[in-house]
């Protein structure tokens, strides 16, 4: 987490990113960096371009003007392969989007054993074990409509670790699920960040935050409006909008 | 007299065989050339070119909404004034290839953009490449709604066929019109020809409509 004076180090720099749909500036200025290994909790109110924020960093929506650097390759930029960047980018969306037609297994190998190239029983070996690793060893054969949303995220997450991404982008991942499966989920985020994985994670899971994020970074209207340690975020917010929303997603 | 009739039928059974292996011959070659094509086309046209996607629908549109009788004209009497000569069977071949491939990439089109956007977003955030995406995750979830009214498709195109024999090719529909000559009884003739397409057709008929059962049934266990 160090900063020499020269060059970034950051492994996703947002320099003064801006982006409209049509007449509404979604993201504002946004400057943010963020180091490897680090882990950063987004939050903010509905609508205040969060989601759309960690969208930028592998290209699922695409920025209007400012740089975006991403693990050293800068995108639109046209020497950037977006499609082999995005093999070093993990992406666990809220509604899953796991493939129906695919078992837990196959799933997680698809990426692998076409993208990658590895040797299918490599795959499955490695898939078999990444499933053992969520807690889902007994539900490899599955197909995602015969699991829970806890579980099915899980799978989500197995998928994205298959491609043994510098990066995973987590969007709003317990936002669709019972309360009683959240935590599966969440433990499986802090495992995955404990063993060093650079993050970017949207959820208002604040005991999440305070466990493994090393900053928040509270949004709104499109405009990063405060960035400080879970610690500070929490319990010394310092602007009205922070403290407005903290007392609204705090209050049960 | 209707006796008679129906021996001099029972003669004309080798030509009404013949037609009926034109017309399942004709069938089988457009509707295989015309599903290849059709998926093809349906894929380029739900791609990223504006102008390869717009001259497919301007032409699935222009098909569409010509009489297929004037394609088949156009095709086997017009060509030739251009230089290109094609016997009927060629003519026929390209005529319903192209009819079939223009309903299929409509279907095709319809499969592949019921499938949901989270489905791609999913493919690509992994790195796909775009032909990756189509084959390992947008074509199986397409196919559940493009099989039913494909083969639904298939019956209509067999019966479409029989306008072939405008051109002179001798198929189920010639024959009729060559053994009502024989035999002149218009309603036995016809409603012989009418079975013998109803034969090719039913077990399709059949078909579609266990993949429309099975499909529905399928689609209540799969939450996306």
């Amino acid at each position: 987490m160090t900063k020499t004076g020269m060059t970034k180090t950051g492994m996703i720099d947002f320099r003064g990113v801006n982006k409209w749909f049509g007449s509404l500036n979604v993201l504002k200025d946004i400057t943010l960096s963020v180091e490897p290994k680090e882990v950063v909790v987004v939050c903010g109110p509905s609508g205040s371009g969060k989601s759309t924020l960690i969208r930028c960093v592998n290209g699922l929506e695409a920025i209007k003007d400012g740089d975006l650097v991403v693990d050293g390759q800068r995108l639109g930029d046209p020497a950037t392969n977006m499609t082999q960047l995005r093999t070093e980018i993990g992406f666990v969306f809220q509604s899953f989007n796991l493939y129906p037609h695919k078992t837990a297994l196959e799933n997680v190998t698809l990426a692998p054993i076409h993208v990658r190239k590895i040797p299918r029983a490599e795959a499955e070996k490695a898939g078999r074990e990444l499933l053992a690793k969520v807690g889902l060893a007994d539900k490899v054969n599955a197909y995602p409509a015969q699991l829970s949303g806890g579980q099915q995220q899980r799978v989500a997450i197995a998928r994205c670790l298959g491609m043994r991404p510098k990066i995973m982008l987590f969007d709003e991942p317990t936002s669709a699920l019972d309360p009683e499966m959240i935590s599966e989920v969440l433990d499986v985020m802090v495992a995955v960040a404990e063993e060093g994985m650079t993050m970017m994670v949207v959820t208002h899971e604040m005991g999440f935050a305070r466990k493994v994020a090393q900053r928040v970074v509270f949004m709104d209207a499109g405009a990063i409006v405060e960035s400080g340690t879970p610690e500070e975020f929490f319990s010394h917010p310092k602007t009205d909008r922070s403290r407005a929303f903290l007392s609204k997603i705090l209050r049960h | 007299m209707i006796w008679q009739q129906l021996q001099s039928l029972a003669g004309s059974y080798p030509l009404a065989l013949r037609g009926l292996g034109m017309t399942v011959v004709l069938s089988l070659i457009s509707l295989v050339l015309g599903t290849l094509l059709g998926f093809g086309l349906g894929i380029l046209r739900t791609g990223g070119n504006r102008l390869i996607s717009g001259l497919i629908g301007a032409w699935v549109d222009l098909i569409r909404g010509t009489p297929f009788l004037v394609q088949i004209f156009l095709i086997f009497f017009i060509l030739p004034e251009f230089g290109i000569e094609l016997d009927a069977f060629t003519a026929g071949i390209i005529a319903l290839t192209n009819l079939a491939a223009c309903f299929i990439c409509e279907i095709v089109v319809a499969g592949i953009r019921s499938v949901p956007t989270g489905q791609v977003e999913a493919a690509l955030a992994s790195g796909l490449s775009r032909w990756q995406r189509m084959r390992q995750v947008v074509l199986p979830q397409a196919m559940r709604i493009v099989l039913p009214p494909l083969v639904g498709q298939y019956v209509l195109l067999i019966k479409d066929s029989s306008v072939v024999s405008a051109i002179g090719l001798t198929d189920l529909t010639r024959v009729g019109w060559l053994v009502v000559q024989r035999v002149p009884n218009g309603l036995l003739v016809f409603f012989l020809v009418g079975v013998g397409y109803f034969i090719v057709c039913y077990p399709l008929i059949m078909l579609a409509r266990r993949l429309e059962r099975r499909m529905g049934a399928a689609h209540g266990e799969v939450q996306l």
